[in-house]
């Protein structure tokens, strides 16, 4: 914990002196933003002792410079123009710590995505807009601390929850790096989506016969517990530390279960079995499949006879000798303490029920990717013979149709799916392997075959006469009299129409994020992209980390990609959970509150407000107490205290404040006023910027790390300033980086809203958004249509606000 | 999306191809397959090409015939994986043609219509729509009148081809009916047209507003083909009033069903039964029959298709105060064509999204209906999302007439037990031939599609006509 | 596996649920229906019938769901059901 006395001896102590470095990023700023008036413009700010431009100030030389500049100049805060400190601030933070000054003495203008590739054709508005945000920048520096990063010791256990390959290989490779994992799979077995398929694009292997190895390694790992038929339920605590619930449900089958099948022989019951999709049988007790791991049976207590205790049918009790079979089991909970998380949940596929001219679930012979995976599988329902489902009878012509679900606004999702084209291709030539006469029609929009050995593949498909046709078909259409099908379409290089009949229609359906991937979401507190995957952390240069600290992504659960590379983001993931293991501690960004204990009554309100449970109130005591460790750093606390007896270290109300002065000191009236959260909204006007949207030029952004942190103090400071209008962003609803912190920025908004239309005031002068990372557009169009309500704003209305918050002046 | 009038092609263009997405067509030409005129006219009509060049070179679009050749039956649009809005981006390009004095454009196709599509006059008022662009229709009209002259002259000169005079029954006459008619009678087969209404004319007759489709012209058109000499039966219910196996015996050697889609579907609440309760198809063909329907002051029309906005429209036309449609799902998902919705919505028709009907209340006559809001689930098995109703969240709305359009199927009954039908109940037939399960019998319009367009009738119906011209000449005389 | 199953199994003819018959001797009944309330299948039901005890005993409504697993004949108090696996002349 970190109490305080005020920070009334610092401004004594020493003398402030910041150095300022423009940066041009070649022309990427340049271009739009005159930086060596902006450098001159900064040489004149208060405590500014030196300010310089360069090419870039990220080079080797930028950073030396930097550096010596410290030395020969005694520096003692640094401020870099440049890009957004998402991308560089950990670079120039080292800069300073290797010249000995303390890395949160560092502070960043962000003049390239939110300003120069913004407004690339107004270069004077550009140029001003940046000597602002220097200003702003520098304000901000010139009451910037030293801090030091807490550390936490990590327990050197990980939790892979999914356990298809993804979860598998990252499973083994921890495992065999010498840590504790624990692997929970929902379903009977592991084994994911790769067990179902027949063969494997590009190389064409036996895909069980690849997979099943690795399976088996993982039931025998002495280092890893497996947990099937498991749920996660609860996740407490942060990176290095987290708690977890896992739900064990029943398998009514003890471990003594030799696997010989002798009771599924007695059941009675029969239904269809998922693992086939249903296009085979299974009993009440079962195992999904022959290479299941573990290869424990299992009963389907949803089918089976005996409900509740009642014991109605003893069959296959009676037929295993082993007396594994126990109908009384219940369900357990397992207690998991585990320092880091790996998600390997995978995808789910489309349903294409959606699409009813493709009459899925109408016509029998109308079958999925998926489906045929299993028809033509030898360990499959059919063993190995593609049968068509109405009559049992081997095709000779078969349609595939291409992007179903997939690349569509309307019926499934936006985004291409990445392992239908090659699926496709290596399905056609498994038949064309089997019964080389069958005539097969590929009906795509475009093929992509994009990785090593792909291009191969599509052309020995194409050798071996798989007949590609590009044109998705309108509708397909059922011969009532012998249950073949007829596409009818538009072949778009031919610009000619074709009614094409076939014995068996497969259609090649997308991969989409798990239906309940929201519990996860939630569970993990996680984000997702607009796509509904999991989001990483960064993604290029951190693209299997989550943005919580300790938790990783591997496989289809970030995004839909083929089984390579799944594997090699679950070594990845491994590597990076290792990483953090190894070194048994991380550092925490010192971001926590300061507590002025003289200052507290004691009123509980931030208790409530703290998403991860960091401040409790001791009531014996009757003070309030601090969890460092557990603190997540969104400063909500810090906004919601009304005796300022909480604050954020690196977000101060006193730093914040001298922001909104400093924007707000010159024609606060065609101003908006910004509060973005560094998650999604200004991540988002990053995205507009790396987009190039072009919005107006007159926003001023101030980063917050969660839009939880905005106190109306600062909004009501911007406007007593005389700001036209002020913008508060956060990720959805929903989304927060914080759990929920951002719910509580959503109420102060609204209350001050209620405030201002109390007062007289248009209320629409303070505004809300929610944008995520992906949502640069949102966040531009609404710059746009701020700058109206900026326009409408008469100066009487200026000089109200004033008077109605008046009051935020003074008392800080 | 809405029309420019004063147009700086340049920039409207951006706009368009920003907000109808038409950047992001893929060239999978599901529009194409789709549309009916594509199919009619061949290589002169291809909705994705046409979307192509207004990307790639727009001007020469603007003196393109093709622009008017779309007929506005919104099926590519109700494909489209990206649901771009094909006609209306059509409709935009029009406006500019039209503005910048553009006629020869849309002459062309003027002259394209009359002489390749069957019906016309009728296909231009109800389908093809270029007053939306801004054209005089009575000046369209005047030109097509020109045209087709011309064109009978080029007709009588290229004498029809002698076929034996075998007899065909077309059942119904709609645009399908009538199209197949007038194709086959052109080729010399000697057609009866059996129709159980009084008039002829299907739909056109029955429920298309007067407002879109005046009657005379109707009229006309149908003379025409009544002066090829088709035979002509009305008030004729085949299946009651003649046996369907008596139309052999009378030495018919093809049959063409288009008996179209008019069966109402019921609505299953309490109070159906009422006064002042009716379906929009009855309520329809009474305003166009005899005229004598009282139009309740405060209307409810439940429903979300075109019958639903065209019986709204009329019920407003026919003096009431207030009509408002109740639709269950949320816009959408509205099966009705967006165009039709937005004029629907100009001429003062309310609709309220997201309610379903619980129970009609009154005694004798209806004095309010209860509803409840609904929110959406997951898509049912027919791939749309469910309209689940919320709990306790009914309500009253005080009404004097409710009109029901949830919508109409084909009737069939009358057809031999075996025939095979799709799985909506409407009549399979082989998308080749269009022959149904039965020899010889052969099928088109809504009677095989269910509830569709006029363009999509006579579409079928010209497919069907050269169909069966084949099947007869292949049994060979 | 959250698929929706469409398709009928290719190898539901393969599987040969056992054929029962079941026995009720009627004036043996109590009519207490335990049989009919703990059957899994719900193959049983109260009959219209009067018996000797002057209850109504139950009747079969499906036999082909019977599953054999004996249940009824297991509850009954008197004895009054039971099953017997059907041997099927033609090889079925
Ligand atoms: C029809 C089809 C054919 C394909 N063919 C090929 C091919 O030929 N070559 C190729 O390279 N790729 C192919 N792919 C892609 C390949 O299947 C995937 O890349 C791969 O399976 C991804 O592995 P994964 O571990 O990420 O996900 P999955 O295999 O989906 O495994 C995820 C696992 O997590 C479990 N799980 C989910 N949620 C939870 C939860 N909340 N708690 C616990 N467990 C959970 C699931 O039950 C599952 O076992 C194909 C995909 C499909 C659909
Ligand atoms: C209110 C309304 C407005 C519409 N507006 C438009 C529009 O603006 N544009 C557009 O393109 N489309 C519109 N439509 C759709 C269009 O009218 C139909 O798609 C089209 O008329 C279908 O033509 P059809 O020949 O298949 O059948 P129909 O036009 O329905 O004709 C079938 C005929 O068969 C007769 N019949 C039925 N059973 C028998 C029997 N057993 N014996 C003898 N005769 C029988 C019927 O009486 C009827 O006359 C509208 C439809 C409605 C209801
Ligand atoms: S539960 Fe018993 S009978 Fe069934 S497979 Fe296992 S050991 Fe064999
Ligand atoms: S991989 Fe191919 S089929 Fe799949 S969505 Fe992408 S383009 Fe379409
Ligand atoms: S259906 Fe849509 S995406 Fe496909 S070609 Fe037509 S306009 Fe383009
Ligand atoms: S609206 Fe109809 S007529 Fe027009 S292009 Fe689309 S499918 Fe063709």
């Amino acid at each position: 914990m970190t109490e305080k006395k005020e920070p009334e001896s610092r401004k004594a102590a020493e003398e402030v002196r910041i150095g300022v470095y423009v940066c041009h990023c070649g022309l990427n700023i340049a271009g739009s933003v005159d930086c060596a008036e902006v450098a001159k413009f900064a040489a004149t700010l208060p405590h500014v002792v030196l300010a310089k431009d360069n090419r870039y100030t990220c080079s080797d030389q930028g950073q030396d410079q930097i550096k010596k500049d410290i030395k020969e100049n005694r520096l003692n805060r640094v401020v870099v123009a440049s890009c957004s400190p998402r991308l560089h601030e950990p670079t120039f933070r080292k800069t300073c710590e290797e010249a000995g000054l303390n890395k949160y003495l560092f502070e960043m203008a962000n003049i390239r995505e939110q300003c120069s590739w913004v407004h690339l054709y107004d270069k004077k508005e550009a140029t001003e807009k940046a000597k602002d945000l220097v200003k702003v920048a520098a304000a901000k520096a010139a009451l910037l601390e030293p801090a030091e990063e807490a550390e936490v010791p990590i327990t050197r256990k990980a939790l892979v929850i999914g356990g298809g390959v993804a979860g598998i290989q990252a499973a083994l490779d921890l495992a065999d790096t010498g840590y504790n994992v624990y692997l929970v799979e929902k379903e009977p077995s592991i084994g994911g989506m790769m067990a179902r398929i027949d063969k494997t694009f590009p190389t064409m292997d036996c895909s069980i016969c690849i997979l099943a190895p690795k399976m088996s390694d993982v039931g025998h790992h002495p280092n890893i517990e497996l947990l099937t038929n498991s749920e996660v339920t609860e996740v407490k605590g942060y990176i290095g530390n987290f708690h977890v619930k896992v739900l064990k449900k029943p398998r009514y089958v003890t471990k003594d279960c030799s696997a010989c099948g002798e009771c599924v022989k007695v059941c009675p019951i029969v239904v269809p079995n998922e693992f086939d999709v249903g296009l085979a049988i299974r009993h009440g007790i079962y195992t999904p499949f022959a290479q299941a791991v573990p290869s424990t049976y299992i009963i389907d207590m949803n089918v089976c006879l005996n409900k509740d205790g009642v014991v109605v049918c003893d069959r296959c009790m009676k037929a295993c000798e082993r007396q594994a079979v126990r109908y009384e089991m219940t369900p357990e909970t397992a207690d998991l303490e585990v320092g880091t998380i790996i998600v390997a949940t995978g995808a789910d596929v489309f349903d294409p029920t959606a699409l009813p001219n493709y009459g899925y679930g109408k016509y029998e012979n109308v079958i999925t990717s998926l489906e045929f995976e299993r028809l033509i599988n030898a360990g499959g329902p059919s063993g190995g013979h593609l049968l068509r489902p109405s009559d049992k009878q081997i095709p000779k012509r078969v349609a595939f149709v291409q992007c179903v679900g997939s690349r569509s606004d309307k019926s499934g999702k936006l985004y291409c799916s990445n392992v239908c084209c090659m699926n496709t291709i290596k399905d056609s030539l498994l038949i064309k392997e089997h019964w080389p006469e069958t005539e097969i029609y590929v009906f795509y929009v475009d093929i992509r075959a994009y990785g090593k050995g792909f291009e191969d593949l599509y052309k020995r498909a194409r050798k071996a006469g798989v007949i590609f046709i590009r044109g998705l078909p309108a509708e397909i259409v059922e011969d009532k009299k012998n249950r073949s099908l007829w596409l009818l379409g538009e072949n778009s290089l031919q610009n000619e129409l074709y009614k094409i009949k076939v014995d068996m229609a497969v259609l090649s359906i997308g991969l989409e994020p798990r239906k309940d991937s929201e519990l996860i979401q939630r569970l993990l507190t996680l984000s997702r992209t607009q796509d509904g995957f999991f989001m990483e952390a960064h993604p290029k240069l951190r693209p299997v980390d989550a943005a919580t600290g300790g938790i990783f992504f591997a496989g289809c659960a970030e995004a839909p990609k083929d089984i390579k590379d799944s594997v090699t983001q679950a070594s990845a993931a491994a590597a990076r959970a290792g990483i953090l293991m190894a070194k048994g501690k991380v550092t925490v960004e010192a971001i926590t509150p300061i507590f002025y204990p003289e200052k507290c009554k004691v009123c509980g309100l931030c208790v409530k407000v703290c998403p991860y449970n960091a401040i409790t109130l001791n009531k014996d005591l009757k003070r309030i107490e601090l969890i460092e460790a557990a603190c997540g750093g969104c400063g909500t606390c810090a906004a919601e205290c009304p005796f300022g007896a909480l604050t954020q270290k690196h977000f101060t109300d006193e730093q914040i404040i001298a922001q909104v002065d400093a924007v707000t000191e010159n024609s606060p009236e065609k101003k908006i006023v910004a509060f973005c959260c560094n998650w999604c909204s200004y991540a988002a006007a990053d995205f507009a910027g790396v987009s190039r949207m072009q919005y107006p030029p007159n926003v001023r952004i101030i980063r917050t790390m969660c839009s939880g942190r905005v106190a109306p103090k600062f909004v009501e400071r911007a406007f007593a300033r005389g700001a036209a209008t002020v913008l508060v962003a956060g990720c959805h609803l929903g989304d927060c980086h914080y759990i929920n912190a951002n719910y509580q920025m959503q109420k102060r908004v609204e209350r001050l809203q209620k405030k201002m239309e109390q007062s007289g005031l248009n209320k629409e002068r303070l505004q809300l958004l929610w944008a995520s990372a992906a949502e640069g557009e949102r966040f531009a169009s609404k710059i746009r249509e701020m700058k109206t309500i900026v326009e409408s704003v008469t100066s009487k209305e200026i000089e109200a606000s004033q008077k109605v918050f008046e009051k935020a002046l003074t008392g800080v | 999306m809405e029309t420019a009038k004063t147009t700086n092609l340049k920039a409207t263009l951006e706009r368009i191809l920003d907000i109808e997405k038409l950047k992001y067509c893929f060239d999978c030409g599901i529009c194409t397959a789709s549309c009916s005129m594509a199919e009619l006219l061949g290589k002169d009509y291809n909705p994705r090409r046409l979307l192509e060049r207004i990307v790639l070179n727009p001007d020469s679009v603007l003196s393109s015939e093709e622009l008017w050749l779309c007929a506005w039956c919104y099926r590519c649009y109700k494909r489209c994986p990206q649901a771009l809005k094909v006609p209306e981006i059509f409709l935009l390009m029009r406006t500019i043609s039209v503005e910048r004095g553009n006629v020869q454009a849309s002459e062309k196709a003027l002259k394209k219509i009359v002489e390749k599509i069957p019906l016309p006059f009728i296909t231009t008022l109800v389908g093809f729509h270029p007053e939306r662009a801004g054209l005089d229709m009575k000046k369209v009209i005047e030109k097509m009148e020109e045209l087709l002259r011309e064109d009978s002259k080029r007709r009588k000169k290229k004498k029809t081809t002698g076929a034996s005079g075998e007899k065909v029954a077309v059942i119904g006459s709609g645009p399908a009916g009538l199209t197949v008619a007038s194709e086959l009678s052109h080729k010399g087969f000697h057609v009866t047209v059996f129709e159980l209404l009084p008039e002829l004319g299907g739909m056109l007759r029955k429920c298309i507003p007067e407002y879109r489709l005046p009657r005379q012209i109707l009229d006309k058109e149908i003379q025409l083909i009544k002066d090829l000499g088709v035979e002509i039966r009305t008030g004729v219910s085949v299946g009651k009033d003649l046996g369907f196996e008596d139309l052999w015996k009378d030495g018919f050697r093809a049959v063409f069903i288009g008996t179209g889609a008019h069966k109402s579907q019921k609505l299953k609440v309490e109070g159906a039964e009422l006064k002042s309760v009716i379906h929009a198809l009855d309520f329809l063909w009474s305003v166009h029959s005899d005229g004598k329907v009282e139009v309740g002051k405060n209307v409810v029309v439940i429903g979300g298709g075109n019958v639903a906005v065209d019986a709204a429209r009329t019920a407003l036309n026919l003096g009431a105060k207030d009509v408002t449609i109740l639709y269950r799902r949320s816009r959408e998902e509205m099966p009705a064509n967006p165009w039709e919705v937005k004029e629907g919505e100009e001429a003062g028709v309310k609709i309220e999204f997201l309610v379903a009907p619980a129970k009609i209340l009154g005694e004798g006559a209806v004095s309010a209906i209860e509803c409840v809001r609904t929110q959406l689930g997951e898509p049912d098995d027919t791939g749309r999302r469910k309209a689940i109703p919320i709990e306790g969240s009914a309500f009253k709305r005080e009404t004097d007439m409710v009109i029901l359009a949830i919508g109409e199927a084909p009737d069939l009954e009358f057809l031999p037990k075996e025939t095979e039908l799709n799985e909506d109940g409407s009549l399979w037939v082989n998308p080749i031939t269009m022959e149904t399960s039965m020899q010889g019998i052969f099928a088109g319009g809504d009677a095989v599609t269910g509830p569709a367009s006029v363009i999509e009738a006579i579409c079928a119906g010209k497919h069907a006509a050269e169909s069966i011209a084949s099947y007869l000449r292949s049994r060979g005389g | 596996m959250p698929e929706r199953i469409k398709h009928k199994p290719l190898d539901i003819d393969k599987v040969k649920p056992p054929k029962a018959e079941i026995h009720i001797i009627t004036d043996q009944c109590k009519g207490c229906g335990y049989c009919i309330q703990f059957c899994p299948k719900q193959v049983l039901e109260e009959s219209k019938e009067i018996n000797a005890r002057g209850v109504h005993p139950p009747k079969i409504v499906d036999e082909s769901k019977c599953i054999l697993c004996s249940f009824c004949t297991a509850v009954c108090p008197d004895f009054a059901i039971y099953t017997t696996e059907k041997k099927c002349a033609e090889g079925c």
